[in-house]
């Protein structure tokens, strides 16, 4: 036989029951655990790479391992996290964080200030929000730390508690300030790291907060989402996140499980390249965006409707959301008019021409969010009724990015967070700064919405912020820098056995030590 | 004696060059700029910007000639170390030895189940070839081998694992794990290797020899014990040995769909990341094993089969 | 000559039925299989559309014909490409034998120990989303079955009377390939062609599954399964109709194989 052959194996009924009756007694060899000692498992599909807080820092806050200096509530307000409070200086330049005292690592090692300096210097020095910081000095002072600016920076609360800035002991590090170990401050310990798949953790009986009550707990990393839908099913994991929009349905008739969703502040945009002679005309990306049947998309393809995105702050992001823009919708005739105002005609195959060229464009997309292709198939199908031909590129996320830098890229369907660190700025700075941005704006810029960001970065007053704010949401709405296509919902099903759940809209953790198992 | 070690040792050295030497020259003719793989490997979509994989650049040293790092890695060799991954920066060999050592278990959990479903039956068959037995067994390996592996996982998760219970539908880390992943590849093999024990039953229970035993007077429980079985078991053992392999590589779409830590999936993904180092270790452990099972086979067929030492 | 056996017979007919499928579906029911209308999305089969919809709203009957002619087209030209290059080249080795032979075997024996799924992921990378990779890939690891093949029975045939004879008498190789080595050949290259045409279907369907080959919306019968697969409990039957295309394709290749041909 030759070497494809191991490509293509069959089955049937008849072998599997035999085989059935072969292997069933070593399922039934486990011995029944105590409820007490029940370990819990939490299935997501997101791969374990190492420990580095940079790459995978997210994995060990989300199961409580490692905790940052801020915290963030449901709406992504800092609240005190291993840092019991803090003081700005006037000038805003100086940043004065005082610590929870009490707090050990689970070597046993008790938290001092040396400790978060060198856990701060060494995040700064990796990639991560820490490293777009405008920090001058990370200090030891009496107990606290201290962190001095060179100019007004508003979302460094939100910075220090993106988990790649996590508190990690000293013994985590080698000596090229690697993190080897996660040695970290919360509930639960690491008692397995092993790469890609598994992490478990065991609770850390001296935390500072309390014990919790779930003794141990399993993060294992599953690709594919009919995987992850069958292990709840079938009781093998008693959480799972991610679920495929098909799969939502059945799971919430399921008397055993519930299912949660809980909007987050990601959205599914397409980037474009302003600087492309077809798409530098306003009118083009307008025409673009009013083809697109974004209620279709998301009843179609996400079966949420809610989702479909009226602008880019989805309405979860309190501050940034601004229900008196005028939702953006389709309107396919306007969309014509627009195009056919900027003097393209009907062509061969309904195809629009000028001058003999054709309206031809291509969209580049990835498969690692799974939603992405078929949406880009829509986007495709919807903008073909107005005379645009796209043809898709599904490749690596990194083509959209380089595409960038070089200049090749025409349209980019991207899946982009807007809360890598709660606060959305951080984001927006990056994708819509002067110089446009990897994952935002390309060959776009806007002095007034430059300006906008620049007050919310300095300013110390609500109020003032608020309108700048407003002022961002309403240009970037306007000129469509990006064009917002469908918000993002988490999912995720859960047993019945457990009590206490629930979903953390910016994804920082997976609230595991407020669970407990149903008597 | 020596003979063949020798060319088995040539082979394996060989293999050796050759994977080095495609493995590098196509990787290196992958498009896109590697930095950006690597740096999108490591870091997620999330992170990763054009001044992150600056970074990455700079500490991968992208810019040194491509012979030279060739020639290191072929110098880390003979010091029998194969680097470090470029996405985990953990030591290929312990990335190898997991993820390898996950699927060699699935492998041989799989073989093991495959031997005692597939060879039986198809010995049966062939006793009486055309008969009930045989045309059943026919009809249900031809079905078999046209459903696709996926499916039949499905068929087998939905099955024992959501209405029955019986088993863990997927992950990893308890024994039971590994059952409905091996069944899933077992039953494929099983539906190949009933077909060629038949054939071989058929080809032996029709020899001279055969029938010379059966004319001498042996009775026929005898005479299949003595003349027949060994002679079974050559070519399904030949099959099995060549099958092993294809089954260690090849089961990226299991490892899948069971969540199962394998070779083929680290394989897929290091590819997408350009992780060289990796996919060189890989392929060169996998080349290596290959030759050292194409030995073991040749070892036990002789065993069976005294003839084949003297040719 | 071939002769086909009962199971063989079936087999072809089972294939020209499903080709025929494949070439008359855009003949009758003009479409394109990738249009999409997601306000009619999943439809049962036997409503407006014979075969039913996808998730999409793509009309299934159009697509599973235009996805069968890709499994078929990529089918036809692997086999066609691997099975010239082994038989071929297994001819040379067996005929000419010595150190021609020892070099093919090393070629042949080497690249059977490199992992044949590394070889085509490797060269679908160099270009994704074009066809090129996947022929040439499936190919590469197609033919060293075809050469070993050919070049046991050659070496058989190379050494009988009739074929030295043939040689002593002055025929050229052309000749002696066509009268002695062909008609022995003939019907292992069936039985291999049909069994790799089979291999290639799946393998084919298989990498869509791991998101490697061909791109959406190209209807591919392992990616359609794979889009579908979620909606099992919803729509069964349109989740069934890929997976029963696929088992009859390989059921078909496998029948012209699995037969005695005498």
């Amino acid at each position: 036989m030759t070497a494809f052959q191991r490509l293509r194996f069959g089955a049937a009924w008849g072998l599997c029951l035999a085989a059935a009756l072969i292997t069933s007694p070593d399922a039934n060899a486990a011995p029944a655990a105590k409820p007490d000692d029940r370990a819990l498992t939490i299935v997501a599909r997101w791969e374990l790479k190492n420990a580095d807080p940079s790459v995978n820092g997210y994995a060990f806050t989300r199961m409580e391992v490692a905790e940052t200096l801020v915290d963030a509530d449901g709406n992504g307000t800092p609240k005190p996290g291993l840092a019991e409070g803090w003081e700005a200086s006037a000038d805003g330049l100086t940043w004065r964080f005082r610590l929870r005292t009490g707090v050990t690592f689970h070597d046993g090692t008790t938290m001092t200030a040396d400790h978060v300096v060198t856990a701060l210097n060494h995040a700064r020095a990796k990639p991560g929000s820490l490293s777009k910081a405008p920090i001058q000095a990370i200090t030891a002072d009496k107990g606290a730390v201290v962190i001095r600016l060179a100019e007004p920076f508003s979302p460094l609360l939100s910075f220090l508690a993106d988990s790649a800035s996590q508190i990690l002991a000293p013994a985590s590090y080698d000596d090229k300030g690697n993190v080897t170990h996660v040695i970290g401050t919360g509930p639960y310990r690491v008692a397995e790291f092993k790469p890609p798949q598994h992490l478990v953790v065991t609770r850390h009986d001296s935390y500072w907060g309390g014990p919790a009550s779930i003794a141990k707990a399993t993060y294992l990393a599953t690709h594919r989402s009919e995987t992850r839908t069958v292990m709840v099913e079938s009781g093998d994991a008693q959480i799972v996140f991610n679920l495929d929009p098909a799969s939502v349905q059945r799971l919430s008739r399921n008397p055993k499980l519930s299912v949660q969703a809980v909007p987050i502040p990601r959205v599914i945009s397409v980037k474009i390249n302003a600087g492309h002679p077809l798409l530098s005309d306003l009118r083009a990306r307008q025409a673009l965006s009013l083809a697109i049947d974004r209620t279709g998309i998301a009843v179609g393809i996400l079966r949420q409707p809610e989702t479909a995105a009226t602008q880019l702050f989805p309405p979860s992001l309190g501050a940034w959301h601004d229900s008196g823009l005028p939702p953006l919708t389709q309107n396919v005739e306007r969309a014509k008019a627009l195009l056919a105002e900027m003097g393209w005609k009907p062509g061969s195959n309904g195809v629009l021409e000028k001058d003999g060229k054709r309206l031809r464009l291509t969209l580049r997309t990835y498969p690692d969010r799974p939603e992405l292709p078929p949406v880009a198939t829509a986007l495709a199908d919807q903008w073909r009724a107005i005379g645009v031909d796209v043809s898709i590129a599904i490749g690596h996320f990194s083509d959209i990015l380089s595409g960038h830098q070089d200049g090749s890229l025409e349209l980019g369907l991207i899946a982009r967070s807007l809360a890598v660190a709660p606060d959305p700025l951080g984001t927006l700075m990056q994708d819509f700064g002067p110089k446009g941005g990897d994952w935002g704006a390309m060959n776009w810029s806007n002095p007034a919405l430059t300006e906008a960001i620049d007050r919310i970065l300095r300013s110390q007053q609500a109020e003032e912020s608020a309108a700048a704010k407003r002022a961002v949401g309403a240009i970037l709405h306007q000129e469509l820098p990006t064009i917002p296509v469908v918000w993002y919902t988490q999912t995720a099903a859960v047993s019945k056995t457990l009590k206490g759940f629930e979903i953390d809209p910016f994804e920082r953790s997976y609230l595991l030590s407020r669970l407990r198992w149903v008597e | 004696m020596i003979r063949p070690i020798l060319h088995r040792v040539a082979q394996a050295l060989l293999v050796a060059l050759m994977v080095g030497v495609l493995t590098f020259a196509l990787m290196r003719s992958l498009p896109g700029d590697m930095a950006w793989r690597v740096a999108a490997g490591r870091y997620g979509y999330d992170i990763t910007d054009a001044a992150v994989m600056e970074q990455v650049r700079q500490s991968l040293a992208l810019d040194q000639p491509a012979a030279l790092a060739l020639l290191s890695w072929f110098g880390d060799l003979l010091r029998l170390d194969l680097g470090v991954s470029l996405i985990s920066e953990l030591p290929v060999v312990d990335e190898i030895a997991h993820q390898l050592g996950a699927s060699v278990t699935l492998a041989l959990t799989a073989l093991l189940l495959s031997v005692l479903l597939g060879p039986p039956l198809g010995v049966l068959a062939g006793l009486r070839p055309g008969g009930g037995l045989d045309r059943a067994l026919f009809a249900l390996s031809i079905t078999l081998r046209a459903l696709p592996q996926f499916v039949i996982g499905l068929l087998l998760i939905y099955g024992l694992a959501i209405v029955f219970g019986l088993l863990p539908a997927s992950g990893h880390g308890e024994a039971g794990h590994v059952v409905l992943p091996a069944l899933t590849l077992a039953i494929g093999l099983a539906a190949v290797s009933c077909r060629v024990a038949r054939d071989a039953t058929v080809a032996v229970t029709t020899s001279g020899y055969y029938r010379f035993g059966e004319t001498k007077g042996l009775r026929p429980l005898d005479n299949f014990l003595r003349h027949g079985l060994r002679n079974i078991a050559v070519p399904i053992v030949t099959y099995l040995g060549v099958q092993l392999v294809y089954l260690i590589e090849g089961v990226v779409v299991v490892e899948t769909l069971f969540a199962w830590p394998g070779i083929g999936h680290a394989l897929v993904h290091a590819i997408l990341a350009r992780d060289v180092p990796m996919i060189q270790g890989t392929a060169l452990v996998m080349g290596l094993m290959f030759v050292l099972l194409n030995a073991g086979v040749d070892v036990m067929c002789g065993a069976l089969d005294p003839r084949r030492r003297t040719s | 000559m071939i002769r086909l056996s009962r199971g063989q017979w079936a087999g072809v007919a089972l294939l020209l039925l499903l080709a025929l499928f494949a070439l008359g579906v855009p003949q009758v029911v003009p479409g394109d299989p990738t249009r999409q209308s997601l306000s009619n999305a999943l439809l049962p089969p036997g409503g407006p559309f014979l075969f039913g919809t996808d998730p999409f709203g793509r009309d299934m009957l159009l697509r599973l014909a235009a996805a069968v002619r890709l499994s078929l087209g990529i089918a036809l030209l692997t086999t066609a490409l691997a099975g010239v290059i082994g038989v071929a080249l297994g001819v040379l080795a067996g005929a000419c034998g010595g150190w021609v032979d020892r070099a093919l075997c090393g070629v042949a024996d080497t690249l059977l120990a490199l992992p044949g799924l590394l070889l085509v992921l490797l060269l679908v990378a160099i270009a994704p989303g074009r066809f090129w990779p996947l022929y040439l890939g499936v190919s590469l690891v197609l033919w060293v079955e075809y050469f070993r093949m050919t070049r046991a029975a050659a070496l058989r045939i190379a050494a009988s009377p009739a074929v030295e004879a043939s040689r002593l008498l002055g025929f050229g190789p052309f000749y002696r390939f066509r009268r002695h080595y062909w008609p022995e050949l003939a019907p292992i290259t069936l039985t291999v062609g049909a069994f790799g045409s089979a291999t290639s279907v799946m393998s084919v369907a298989a990498l869509g599954f791991v998101n490697v080959g061909v791109r959406p919306p190209t209807p591919e019968l392992g990616q359609m399964m794979i889009e579908l697969m979620p909606y099992y409990n919803e729509a069964p039957l349109i989740l069934a109709q890929p997976i029963l295309v696929v088992v009859l394709l390989v059921l078909a290749l496998n029948l012209i194989a699995g037969g005695k041909t005498q």
